[in-house]
């Protein structure tokens, strides 16, 4: 756990339990931890964890919802969106093929407003078949209308599930919180179980004004002419709006109840006087904090971003942060061809319209599992330090020559 | 319906929600196709000869209505003590769960149901009011016997004419006890004789009686079976010893006890030949069946031959026999020729045909031979035969005028109880429509097929299992060999059954319909579909399990 955090987190409620979970149990306890009422999902490695956790918790007891087996994700997510809409607290999780298939009810959950709540296991797209991280699965899934997050730790997956079920539900939006297959899906790290009953209080049974309800039936997305359709998209990009500020309300909120905070959508690191900035997403973080702060101990002034949330997008923090800096190397492990790594796109876009903004250099590295070492790090930022432009728009690290 | 303008972004909800129930949209009128509920023919149904409504008995049976499904079954066959132990069951051919697991066990269940009711004081109703009509049944068999039946309780006035002096034919005759129960027999007989049918026994036609002497009768039902056996037509057929299978079948199945020696030679390959073999056996003698086809051949019931074998019957296949030796008149053995088999007969099974200097003797006490039986029936004439049986067309009516017959002295002899059974109803309907009547018919052109079911709510399940009596014990005595099964066993099976064609009320179409078109029948079971707002997807059709749900296409005219 790294130094900022370790300060943060000084109030100490000494009723955490502690436990040494791999990230699909994770999110799993989220889910439970957070009383999800109804689960569907459809078994996809490596999200299978998630899944087989929270049967095993349904049948043994431990959580009090319904158990929902389906043939799909596309039923699965189905099934999510029916019980929001009639009032239950969702919850499923999926990965790459899976998320795809769950594509028009991706539009589907937000559009309704419904607030499902899912893990995706990050994991990249066949062909060829291939099982390990990469986040072109929820990234190709942006503009579905769902709050994103990207996670470092299992610690994190386990507070963002708990944290979206209070965001979603307060500005009527679904959640996706994202983690990198086998990095943190199959890795065992120690977690901390906030205490349930403090939970609970934080965390009231989600009871939206509108329900399916068979004494008062009503049809729900029914045909809507074009006089009102934008004013129900308008809205959406409102709540979107709203959600921006209740992340970070939320984070403080989480830290000041259970000691942990993330940062709410995009975390500085080492960046004071840093004139270059590392930015990433997911469990390249962490590698890159080493990275950052030995770079610091030779007197190098880089500094480290976490983009922790994709959906909204943080416009402000990314501007106020970077503006500063005179390069910045963001590191995709994503791609859109023809284009290049998403996270460059979005913080380049956010840029373009100030006159002070630094070089963007735009390092696509370790698609379909293959490592981001600290080698691989540190030769990026030598990259940056040695050169005043990137050779080229994309730059693909690590590729074989 | 309330008509609004939407004016300002206020105005506008967070989402598309109906100001109020929807229900007045009727979106039953887009639909081009429709589910309804049919009751469809399971196969297990179409495959008994007697069309015993398998799925409607069982579901009667599940809720301990042990009663009323004696009752459904004996709609179709008023002997399933009898049948629910020496059919041949084809409905479990039939099964469509054979191609899931193992087939249900029917046979077992039918003689379940029977043997729950066995000691209640029930009795056959009649269906129809009394009839001027009189009918003579000649023969008391399963044809006869059925025949009867299905006339007495539409009120006709029957009279049974039987040569010997109780009634059953083949069924007491031919088939063991230790097979079927005399107390068996005689009940069932009983309770169809309890309709008020007049019964004359030791009156055999053509001996006692003549065809003539029947002519009052307004129809006239033959099923006086096949008793005649084939010979072998070799030297020493009839010395002491060698006796037809099925004599020495009736003589000890009436108590008389015919001496067998310790070696027994029976031959043949048919159930009169594995009869007489098990019950030599049960007489203490070593005994091989010689059969002149292999096993696949025999037109013996598979189980039967496999608990012969179990009980210690030898079989040598592809033999005839040539010769019987004697010695003082008397039986001592028997030289017979080996067999290969050739092209296929007249039958579609290859033909046996001997093989030269293949010769060989064996030594025995006592020969039975069940080469197969044919109908006496001399005192007809010959215009109205055909191979030496009475000629029928499909409802069991002959050439002569209101003659009827079935069973196995007809032109369509299947030979087996069941067969009889269903022929000789056929002809008791054929008998009823003759009057002016209207008779029950079955319709089979809708038969569940397994590609019908949705297996998917079905979990693989072994079948039960049927108490035997121990292979040592049963040989010492002629007790039945099969004791039937236990209560829960029978709930077990009836809950492997996948009912094709009848409705279980599981509630899938109700559950999955994804207009909330399925609605439960107050009160009632079973379901009723809102065809004001069923949109005709199908789902309920493609999820009930075991096709009670059926898509037509929408009557045309209501367009026009």
């Amino acid at each position: 756990m790294n130094k900022q955090r370790t300060q943060l987190a000084k109030k100490d409620l000494g009723a955490d339990k502690m436990v040494v979970i791999e990230g699909t149990h994770s999110a799993s306890y989220g889910a439970m931890l957070a009383r999800a009422e109804v689960i569907a999902a459809y078994p996809i490695t490596p999200q299978t964890g998630v899944v087989e956790k929270l049967s095993e918790m349904c049948a043994s007891g431990e959580l009090r919802a319904k158990f929902i087996k389906v043939e799909s994700e596309h039923s699965a997510m189905a099934c999510c969106i029916g019980a929001s809409a009639a009032g239950a607290r969702s919850f499923t999780a999926t990965s790459a093929q899976g998320l795809a298939l769950m594509h028009e009810l991706l539009h589907w959950a937000a559009n309704g407003r419904h607030p499902v709540v899912m893990a995706n296991i990050n994991r990249a797209m066949a062909p060829p078949w291939t099982i390990w991280a990469d986040q072109t699965d929820s990234l190709s899934q942006r503009d579905t209308g769902w709050i994103q997050f990207y996670c470092e730790s299992n610690q994190e997956i386990l507070d963002t599930v708990i944290q979206s079920f209070k965001i979603g539900e307060k500005v009527l939006l679904p959640c996706m919180i994202n983690m990198d297959a086998f990095f943190l899906s199959h890795t065992s790290e120690p977690v901390a179980l906030p205490q349930q009953e403090a939970l609970d209080e934080w965390l009231p049974p989600f009871n939206p004004a509108l329900k399916l309800d068979i004494n008062e039936p009503h049809t729900f997305g029914g045909l809507t002419r074009p006089d009102a359709y934008m004013e129900l998209r308008y809205k959406i990009q409102e709540a979107m709006d709203r959600a921006y500020d209740l992340i970070k309300k939320v984070d403080k909120e989480y830290f000041e109840l259970f000691g942990r905070s993330y940062g709410g959508l995009v975390e500085a690191y080492n960046c004071e006087d840093a004139e270059i900035a590392l930015v990433t997403s997911g469990t390249a973080v962490g590698t890159a904090r080493i990275v950052v702060d030995d770079f610091r101990k030779r007197g190098i002034p880089v500094g480290l971003i976490k983009v922790r949330v994709i959906r909204p997008f943080p416009y402000k923090e990314i501007r106020d942060l970077l503006s500063p800096m005179t390069k910045v190397a963001i590191v995709d492990r994503n791609i859109s061809f023809g284009c290049g790594g998403i996270f460059s796109q979005e913080i380049r876009a956010s840029l373009f319209n100030y006159t002070s903004k630094p070089i963007i250099f735009n390092f696509v590295a370790g698609l379909g599992g293959r490592d981001i070492t600290p080698t691989v790090l540190g030769d990026i930022i030598n990259y940056v330090l040695t050169r005043n432009t990137p050779e080229s728009d994309i730059i693909w690290f690590g590729l074989k020559k | 319906m309330v008509k609004m303008t939407l004016k300002s972004l206020d105005e506008i909800p967070l989402m598309a929600v109906s100001y109020e129930s929807m229900e007045w949209n009727k979106t039953g009128s887009w639909r081009h196709v429709r589910p309804i509920y049919i009751e469809r023919i399971a196969a297990c149904r179409k495959g008994c000869p007697a069309g015993e409504p398998i799925p409607d008995y069982f579901a009667l049976a599940k809720e301990g209505k042990y009663l009323e499904a004696w009752q459904l079954i004996t709609q179709e066959n008023p002997l399933p003590g009898i049948c629910g132990r020496v059919c041949y069951h084809p409905c479990e051919k039939n099964c469509n769960r054979k191609e899931f697991d193992e087939p249900i066990a029917i046979h077992y269940m039918e003689r379940f149901i029977a043997d729950q009711i066995f000691n209640e004081k029930v009795s056959f109703h009649f269906i129809e009011g009394k009839k001027k009509q009189e009918v003579a049944v000649i023969g008391s068999g399963p044809a006869g016997l059925s025949c009867a039946y299905q006339l007495a309780r539409r009120g006709y006035k029957v009279t049974i004419y039987e040569a010997f002096s109780e009634l059953g034919g083949m069924l007491r005759i031919g088939i063991p006890h230790y097979r079927l129960p005399r107390e068996v027999l005689d009940k069932e007989i009983d309770r169809i004789l309890s309709l008020g049918i007049e019964v004359k026994v030791n009156t055999r036609l053509g001996k006692d009686i003549q065809l003539a002497d029947l002519d009052r009768y307004d129809a006239i039902f033959i099923a006086i079976g096949a008793y005649k056996s084939r010979r072998m037509k070799i030297e020493g057929e009839d010395v002491k010893g060698v006796m037809p299978g099925l004599e020495f079948l009736k003589e000890t199945n009436s108590g008389k006890d015919i001496f067998v020696g310790q070696k027994v030679a029976v031959i043949g390959g048919g159930n009169t030949a594995i009869d007489a073999a098990r019950t030599s056996l049960r007489k203490n003698a070593e005994v091989t069946v010689f059969y002149r086809r292999s096993r696949v051949e025999m037109p013996a019931v598979a189980e039967e031959v496999e608990a012969a074998e179990h009980e210690g019957v030898k079989f040598e296949f592809l033999v005839l026999p040539v010769r019987v030796i004697t010695e003082q008149g008397k039986v001592k053995g028997m030289e017979l020729i080996r067999m290969q088999l050739g092209e296929p007969d007249s039958s579609g099974r290859r033909a046996p045909v001997p093989i030269p200097d293949s010769n060989f003797t064996v030594d025995t006490d006592s020969v039975f031979t069940a080469l197969g039986e044919e109908p006496e029936l001399d005192f007809m004439e010959k215009d109205v035969l055909e191979w030496g049986r009475l000629k029928v067309d499909e409802n069991q009516i002959t050439l002569k005028k209101k003659l009827f017959a079935a069973g196995d002295c007809a032109t369509n002899p299947l030979g087996t109880v069941v067969d009889a059974i269903a022929t000789g109803k056929k002809a008791a309907f054929a008998i009823h429509r003759s009057f002016g009547y209207k008779a029950p018919q079955i319709d089979f052109s809708n038969v569940v097929t397994y590609d019908n079911l949705n297996t998917v709510y079905f979990a693989r399940k072994p079948r039960i299992v049927q108490i035997e009596l121990p292979v040592e014990e049963r040989t010492k005595h002629f007790k039945e060999v099969n004791k039937g099964i236990a209560d829960q066993k029978a709930i077990d099976e009836i809950m492997r059954c996948f009912s094709c064609g009848l409705c279980t009320y599981c509630d899938n179409c109700y559950i999955f319909c994804p207009d909330a078109a399925v609605k439960k029948n107050k009160g009632t079971k079973g379901y009723a579909i809102d065809y004001d707002h069923c949109k005709g997807c199908g789902i309920c059709v493609t999820e009930c399990p075991r096709s009670t749900v059926t898509i037509i296409k929408e009557i045309e005219s209501e367009n026009e």
